[in-house]
């Protein structure tokens, strides 16, 4: 009796899969009425300090008209990184104009850049860097801005009003200005990591084996060890490079134990480890986070003296996709203005680009400790400095092929 | 007094040892929890570190208690909102199911007992994963938001509804309804009069293990969600304890546990009023039991 | 029309079957097998030149199989980097089940056996996790497992000893606990239904006719309860095999990474897309292996219910 209800259960098992195998192939005729999403065939031009771009206007999304006012009851949508923005600014924000804001958060450039390109979640502003602007841009993602609004422009230091890697400004307006370097607490790191010869080394040093962290940022961190090996050039299609890359990478993973990570500014207040590489502004944070039992002189943040490392400013663009593009520039508007960037600063820790922050009096100011005086971004160090920028196609499938394979773990 | 050796062997001895288990077990599984809520009450911004008492995380903070902070309350009400909308699609449909298939012969009914099956089986990355693509690389009616999310949810639970009313299907037979045509009621009349009655429990069971399962959904919910007002808790969470958390994630989660304690205790009481005078029923209906 | 048992069917009623049954095939069919093709046809199809978003081909003759081979070649290729995240998961999965089992079993067993009038409550309790959001129980620990959380501060013995473990990077161990402690309650209650089946005379049978408990156990005990266990072992490591945030919260290093990871990371990357089509198809592949398991368990009227 069992045996007869187990064949027969086999034989209908048996029955199930042919029926699922005969109908799969014929769904696909149905699936094919369903439409595929048409993409742009545009070839994409690559900004750089030495090869500025102005993009042309698009011309499927034209700059909004002038003169108007934000409705009241409305939403606001904006897409960042968490953290990356001051609640209490949108807090008066959304006081100010009746207008309801609503937040929403990415871990990493790679998804946001792909849940924009969906159009679905119709956000108005995105804070990307100037490494996907070719592809924003590229794939009409983005509205030209209507400077009529922006009347804090000026506010903006000179050297970014007219940018390389957007002459004209037409898309973009700067956010914050960062560099990353090396971050450590004194209390947990006896060595002295400016005075080494190359403090990159540390990141390979085995005594801080599983006590150290790096950004989980595939540019960034693969970036940081071309600098090891005094490469400078951090956008580097060559092969080798890829593969000096690949190797040292490995090596840090199997020998390092390092957690990957963006949450430094937190992890490292609170013990988790001692030494990290970081994002300037998060140095600047941390005595945000610090343990009333902890003094914010134990923080450190280490950045090559000769100004050659990595520095880079984040934008904010308005979307096609909004729906709500003037409060997306009152907003912007905004964001611009000189107190209002102050209270943004006060709770991100990065740096404004604007003519009231003076990066020699931001220590007098009391916006950082004197300790952490060398995570302060001057104007000049954009001229030595090395930006991270966008990657031509191929070279930006292997970096990308790379960094898979350090995420797989080993 | 008898040697340790001999109490040892004793067979009938109270079970000392596995009673110790099961306490070790349930402070485990349960003590976590308790220290997470209490520290939602904390006063200071620390989840490790006490501070003294407040109910700041709740409402007092103007900026990021969960009354305060639109994200948080969003994440709540839009988890409830998903319970409530996914169990009430899966069940009838799943119900529905379990009754056609039990009796319906045929290649179609075995295909679709195979994908039932497969669907119960399978983890739930793959229907997240290939629903994502529908949603995001396909032009089709499958968005991204609430609407993308409580369709992977039915699709992922609709074999929970199936498989236990099976079961209570095998068990009950087909007596009382023959009985009834019998008596003169029509097949479906049968169905809806005497089989649905019967089903009630095992229905009930069904809808508390969804609606469960559906707050507490992760991977289908993180993939099909929109924007933050679509995130619900569990994203939430998730997000936020990989950035700067607060202990107003823990009075989120609080919040919801609370929720939770009610949803049961409003299902518990339906279930005992619904199988008032009854033989026979009991908690184990909600293990699984028919 | 007469059926197997001898009885007269009414005419026209096989329709209402057919007709209650429909609704959720189409739904299971729609939604459930048809994407299973769209996730195919993407791993076989190409993406687009500026965004590298994936672009899916529909029609099989024009399948291009380089993102496959891809995957394929760096799992048993001469550089099988995706291979150690494959193996790592097989072991965390199996090593975690096999500690929820340790544990499930003797739980389940007492509350089938032993609890008396406690059933109820000591039920509710065990119920309880259910509802307990599976993130709120990971983020308990996660605070309590921070370096100066409680679990080092009660390691640490109140400041005899100086513990200060940073049980958040990189530990398999934290990794494997944290699956075992998350899933454990899935395992208890089909176990405590097969448990509570198994008919006590025979446990009485063989303690009076002098078993040890110990005997009873494995040669009555556990023989009987063999369906059961068999069910929840699945029900518990299926689901684990698609897990990536438990490994993301418990251990933020790719030291521990398993195949969610490999899908989690890839599956919003441009141009990586595909890959994450290929890790789900494994993942497809290698569970009909414990589902033909399940049929086979599960294949008396009775016991069809998990």
């Amino acid at each position: 009796m069992a045996d007869h209800q187990y064949g027969a259960r086999r034989r209908s098992v048996v029955k199930g899969a042919l029926a699922a195998g005969v109908s799969a192939p014929a769904l696909w005729t149905l699936l094919s009425a369903c439409g595929t999403k048409t993409s742009s065939s545009a070839t994409v031009k690559i900004p750089s300090p030495t090869t500025p771009v102005t993009w042309p206007m698009s011309k499927v999304n034209e700059a909004i008209a002038a003169g108007q006012k934000p409705k009241a009851g409305t939403t606001l949508r904006i897409y960042n990184y968490a953290d990356y923005l001051s609640p209490r600014v949108l807090k008066d924000f959304e006081e100010k104009y009746g207008v309801n804001i609503r937040l929403s958060t990415f871990n990493d450039a790679d998804e946001a850049l792909t849940k924009v390109a969906s159009k679905q979640l119709k956000f108005d502003l995105y804070f990307p860097s100037y490494d996907s602007l070719g592809k924003l841009i590229g794939a009409d993602l983005l509205r030209p801005l209507t400077h009529d609004y922006l009347t804090n422009y000026d506010n903006l230091w000179s050297s970014f009003r007219d940018p390389w890697y957007d002459r004209g400004a037409r898309y973009t307006v700067p956010y914050t200005i960062y560099s990353t370097g090396i971050g450590w607490r004194t209390d947990m790191v006896p060595d002295d990591i400016a005075g080494m010869d190359n403090p990159y080394d540390v990141f390979w040093d085995t005594t801080y084996a599983g006590k150290m962290a790096i950004l989980d940022d595939w540019h960034t961190a693969m970036s940081m060890v071309l600098l090891r090996n005094g490469i400078h050039d951090i956008n580097s299609t060559k092969q080798s490079d890829l593969d000096l890359i690949r190797t040292q990478l490995l090596d840090l993973r199997k020998t390092m134990h390092p957690k990957v990570t963006i949450s430094m500014y937190t992890d490292m207040p609170a013990g988790q480890y001692g030494l990290c590489q970081m994002w300037s502004g998060d140095a600047i944070n941390t005595p945000y986070y610090l343990p009333k039992s902890v003094s914010p002189s134990v923080m450190r943040y280490w950045f090559p003296p000769d100004g050659k490392g990595e520095v880079d400013n984040d934008l904010v663009v308005l979307l096609a996709q909004g729906e709500n593009p003037v409060a997306a520039h009152f907003f912007i508007n905004e964001i611009l203005d000189n107190s209002v960037a102050a209270k943004n600063f006060g709770f991100t820790g990065y740096q404004p680009p604007l003519n009231k922050f003076t990066p020699s009096t931001l220590v007098s100011d009391g916006y950082l400790p004197q300790n952490l005086a060398t995570a302060v971004v001057e104007e000049k160090d954009f001229k030595v400095g090395f930006p991270l920028l966008q990657l031509p196609p191929a070279s930006d499938a292997a970096w990308h092929q790379v960094w898979q394979e350090f995420k797989a773990g080993g | 007094m008898r040697s340790p050796v001999a109490w040892w062997r004793n067979p009938w001895r109270k079970p000392w040892v596995l009673g110790a288990v099961t306490v070790g077990y349930l402070l485990w599984s349960l003590l976590p929890v308790l220290v997470a809520v209490l520290f939602s009450f904390n006063a200071g911004r620390s989840r490790v570190t006490w501070q003294g008492f407040s109910m700041r995380w709740y409402y007092g903070d103007p900026l990021r208690s969960v009354w305060h902070d639109g994200s948080l309350h969003t994440a709540l009400t839009h988890t409830l909102w998903l319970g409530v909308l996914a169990t009430a699609i899966t069940i009838p449909l799943g119900v529905a199911m379990a009754l056609g298939l039990d009796r319906w012969r045929g290649r179609v009914p075995a295909g679709a007992n195979l994908a039932v099956l497969m669907s119960f089986v399978l983890p739930e990355i793959l229907i997240a994963v290939s629903l994502l693509f529908v949603a995001t690389v396909l032009v089709s009616p499958l968005k991204l938001g609430t609407s993308g999310q409580v369709l992977g949810l039915v699709t992922f639970q609709l074999s929970y509804p199936v498989v236990i009313v099976r079961a209570r299907l095998l068990t009950i037979g087909r007596d009382y309804e023959e009985a009834a045509i019998d008596l003169g009621a029509s097949p479906f009349g049968a169905v809806r009069r005497v089989l649905l009655k019967m089903l009630l429990p095992a229905i009930f069971a069904s809808a508390v293990l969804v609606f469960a399962d559906v707050i507490d959904d992760f991977i289908i919910v993180r993939y099909l969600s929109g924007d933050s007002s679509t995130e619900p808790v569990s994203v939430k969470v998730y997000n936020t304890a990989r950035a700067a958390p607060t202990p107003a994630l823990n009075a989120l989660t609080t919040l919801l546990l609370a929720a939770s304690l009610v949803a049961v205790a409003v299902g518990f009481l339906a279930y005992r009023w619904f199988t008032r005078g009854e033989k026979g029923r009991s908690l184990d209906v909600f293990a699984g039991e028919a | 029309m007469a059926r197997a048992d001898g009885r007269r069917q009414p005419p026209g009623s096989r329709l209402i079957w057919p007709l209650l049954a429909i609704p959720g095939t189409v739904w299971l069919a729609l939604l459930f097998v048809a994407p299973l093709y769209v996730v195919v046809a993407i791993l076989f199809g190409g993406t687009d030149p500026i965004l590298r978003e994936p672009v899916p081909v529909w029609n099989p003759l024009d399948w291009d199989f380089a993102q496959f081979t891809y995957v394929w070649d760096h799992i048993v290729g001469s550089q099988p980097f995706f291979r150690p995240a494959l193996v790592r998961t097989v072991l965390y999965v199996t090593i975690a089940t096999l500690l929820c089992l340790l544990i499930a079993y003797p739980v389940a067993y007492f509350t089938a056996r032993f609890a008396g009038r406690w059933r109820g409550p000591l039920l509710a309790a065990l119920i309880a996790p259910f509802w307990i959001s599976y993130m709120m129980r990971m983020l308990a620990w996660v605070n309590l497992l921070q370096t100066d959380g409680l679990v080092n501060r009660t390691l640490s013995a109140g400041g005899l000893l100086d513990v200060h473990v940073n049980w958040l990077q990189g530990h398999a161990t934290t990794v494997v606990l944290g699956l075992a402690y998350g899933y454990v309650p899935y395992m208890i209650l089909p176990l405590y239904a097969g448990l509570d089946r198994a008919p006590t005379a025979m446990l009485e049978a063989a303690r009076d006719l002098g078993a040890s408990r110990w005997e009873t156990f494995r040669r009555v005990t556990w023989p009987l309860s063999q369906t059961a266990v068999v069910v929840s072992l699945l029900v518990t490591a299926l689901p684990m095999l698609g897990d990536y945030f438990t490994n993301d919260l418990l251990s933020g290093s790719p030291s521990t990474s398993m195949i969610g990871n490999l899908i989690n990371n890839s599956v919003l990357t441009p141009g990586q897309t595909g890959q994450a089509g290929a890790f789900v198809l494994i993942i497809l592949v290698v569970s009909v292996i414990p589902m033909v398991l399940y049929v086979r368990s599960t294949r008396s009227g009775a016991d069809v219910m998990s």
